[in-house]
């Protein structure tokens, strides 16, 4: 069977202490009973999640929907933002994880990255180096979104093209986000010409796509 | 009694009292005095009882706050999970139930700690652990603990079947089954729309066409799957195989026919003097031209047709004939297909679509057979005693999943594989012809190295006539005026994670 495997990269660092990390709980928890009332999604999507702060935790590695259980997401009450660091274990996850198409064996569909993020990256440097490899990893979506007026839309460019940015990081927003996150992800198991990506489906009035 | 006076000097020293030579006498009467020896041990036993209610308590407060993980269930599925309380530092449990499992079907075993049964109902469950640890009364009340468990529905229950827009300008019929005669051999064809598709209300992107030429005595059978990334490619599927009949009507006429019927004789006789058929191979120098249009000229290279050897001359020129009309049909279906998008006006890639199409023909030797391919849809064709299986066409697959090529992209044209997408295979009688998307492919197939094999043939072929879990029957013979149906009912096998269109054409 194909797996669709999809990876979040969530920023948990200080700036996400209290009602920010709650509202990003509760949209996550939606955002998977969402999917888990998709049967296909149900036969075919793998998670993992990658939080980021001080520290990068791989804190869900790849698992198959069905057996899907999201711990708590928590976050110090304050530090630096580590996104290079999460990068670079994302990076290192998706050359082990990754099925490729062999005579004998089925190939993945190409992965999805959706990275969040309310600040920029302290790591800058490393964050600058590995930015560009994960880019060129031939994920069939990476979506970075930047949510706040502290994030930095043009940082995330280094990564993708698909950078959207949230006014805050509040409930309904979040909602929205992941909302629209599960519907891109429906997206992600069509089959497509070699080398073309995933297309996003339009994004709510919520979500602003930076240019 | 050491205990009693241990206990009786800690007493005095916590409550300020010296001993020394004028109270001496009196201490060493009181601590072997009956009542206080008494009260000293009821006093120890009441700490020891306190220490161990304590000890029980913790031990309960451990259990309700242990972190516990039950695997999720999916309705349908048969759940077992066994708790392993030594693990969990659970021990000291000498009794326990469950609370809320018959909620959804579930049963819990008390004495071998787990949850079984078939899950009914979905959903996000609290269910309640029950227990009793070591030391606790027997008729005491149980402790509770809450633990999550969350049950999937099951995926078949989800699929909606949702109707498509009979509206929209491309629509097309979600289902198509077809029975008919097709020259000497019959023909079932069945192409349905994929439960992804019918989940959405989207359409059917798969398709096909056939067509035998009386005059000829060849027949076609083209088969397309368009990309479910693309707009418009149910009408690239479309558009594709109905171009490849159009194009054979046109193009093969009389003149053309005759000259390739006398190439295949010369080629047969030459090598039946050798007692074996051979196909003549399909080699780049046989066939140095790219084709740059529909219209096709011959390649008079010197080098190439060498008149001394009458076989290699022959072997070269079926090559290059079948590379000339069936690379022609193909540049021709590219050419309709940019046509539309134009007019359309469209790229050409929202009609993306996979091609494979196979001709045959019925000689007095055998049968000719010949293919083309683009995308990930095998051509097979499997000799009469189903001892040999001849795979037409090779697939283009992409490191992932999905990833293929179309016969809307330009660049299959000029590239150096172009001459590999042809096959020609001369057969005494052949069993089954077949033609397939991956919709049936990756679910029967799973992957590419099985289509080289016959015996996964061969499993296809008892699973077409009733082996399988849904006792699905297709009775190939010609008299079988059900079998269109019958194929159509076996084309809705269940197979997780597959839910793409599913089209197979079969001659037999």
């Amino acid at each position: 069977m194909r797996r669709l495997p999809v990876y979040f990269l969530l920023d948990t660092s200080g700036s996400m202490y209290g009602e920010p990390i709650h509202a990003l709980n509760n949209a996550l928890s939606g955002m998977i009973n969402t999917l888990r009332q998709d049967p296909q999604a149900l036969d075919s999507l793998w998670i993992s999640i990658i939080t980021f702060d001080r520290d990068v935790n791989e804190v869900c590695p790849l698992t198959e929907l069905a057996m899907f259980q999201l711990p708590e997401i928590t976050c110090p009450q304050s530090g630096p933002t580590h996104t290079g660091k999460a990068l670079e274990l994302l990076y290192t996850k998706v050359q082990s994880d990754i099925k490729k198409s062999t005579e004998n064996q089925k190939g993945d569909w190409k992965p999805l990255l959706f990275l969040f993020t309310d600040g920029k990256p302290s790591d800058i440097q490393l964050y600058n180096e590995i930015a560009p490899r994960v880019r060129n990893l031939n994920f069939g979506a990476i979506v970075a979104c930047a949510a706040g007026n502290l994030a930095d839309d043009s940082k995330l460019k280094v990564l993708t093209d698909d950078v959207v940015h949230l006014d805050n990081a509040d409930s309904a927003t979040l909602k929205q986000f992941f909302k629209w996150v599960s519907e891109t992800i429906e997206q992600g198991n069509k089959s497509q010409g070699t080398g073309e990506s995933v297309a996003l489906p339009p994004p709510p009035s919520e979500i602003t796509l930076v240019i | 009694m050491s205990y009693t006076k241990d206990y009786i000097e800690k007493l005095f020293t916590g409550n300020n009292i010296t001993l020394n030579h004028k109270n001496k006498e009196v201490f060493e009467k009181f601590i072997i005095d009956e009542e206080i020896i008494q009260s000293v041990e009821l006093i120890s036993n009441q700490q020891k009882s306190i220490m161990e209610n304590w000890r029980i308590r913790e031990s309960i407060n451990d259990i309700i706050n242990n972190q516990v993980q039950v695997p999720n269930g999916t309705v349908g599925k048969a759940y077992d999970y066994k708790f392993d309380f030594i693990q969990l530092n659970w021990s000291n449990i000498i009794f326990s139930e469950f609370e809320g499992l018959d909620e959804m079907g579930l049963s819990y075993d008390k004495d071998e700690e787990r949850i079984y049964g078939t899950p009914t109902a979905n959903g996000d469950f609290k269910i309640k652990l029950k227990f009793r640890v070591k030391g606790e009364n027997e008729n005491s009340t149980l402790n509770e603990k809450a633990i999550n468990l969350i049950i999937n529905a099951d995926p078949k229950s989800l699929w909606q079947n949702k109707e498509s827009d009979k509206t929209d300008r491309f629509w097309k019929e979600d289902n198509v089954n077809v029975f008919d005669k097709l020259g000497t051999k019959n023909i079932v064809v069945s192409s349905k729309r994929g439960r992804s598709h019918a989940n959405v209300g989207s359409f059917r992107d798969d398709d096909f066409a056939f067509h035998h030429f009386e005059k000829t005595g060849w027949s076609v059978i083209a088969v397309s799957d368009g990309a479910g990334s693309a707009k418009n490619s149910r009408k690239g599927s479309e558009i594709s195989c109905n171009e490849v009949v159009n194009y054979f009507e046109v193009n093969f006429n009389d003149e053309v026919v005759n000259n390739f019927d006398q190439l295949i004789l010369n080629h047969y006789n030459d090598s039946n003097s050798n007692s074996t058929v051979v196909e003549p191979p399909i080699e780049e120098n046989n066939v140095t031209e790219t084709i740059t249009d529909a219209e096709v000229t011959t390649n008079d290279n010197a080098d190439i047709v060498k008149e001394t050897e009458v076989k290699e001359s022959s072997q070269v020129q079926i090559s290059k004939f079948i590379y000339n009309y069936l690379g022609g049909c193909a540049k021709h279906v590219y050419n309709k297909l940019e046509e539309f998008s134009n007019k359309n006006e469209f790229p050409i890639k929202e009609l993306h679509s996979t091609l494979i199409f196979s001709l045959f023909k019925k000689y007095d030797f055998g049968y000719v057979v010949l293919s083309f391919g683009v995308g990930d849809c095998p051509i097979a064709v499997i000799n009469k005693d189903l001892t040999e299986l001849k795979l037409l066409n090779w697939l283009d697959v992409g490191e992932f999943g999905g990833g293929t090529r179309f016969i809307t992209m330009p660049e299959i044209f000029t590239s150096d594989k172009f001459y590999t997408r042809f096959a020609l295979k001369i057969i005494d009688d052949f069993s089954y012809l077949m033609l397939m998307t991956d919709g049936i492919y990756d679910a029967k197939f799973v992957v590419e190295a099985n289509l080289e094999k016959l015996e996964k043939w061969k499993e296809f072929i008892e699973d077409l006539q009733g082996n399988n879990e849904d006792n699905a029957k297709v009775v190939f013979e010609e008299s079988n005026t059900e079998i269109a149906n019958q194929l159509s009912t076996w084309m809705d096998f269940w197979s997780p994670g597959n839910h793409d269109d599913r089209t197979l054409a079969i001659v037999f």
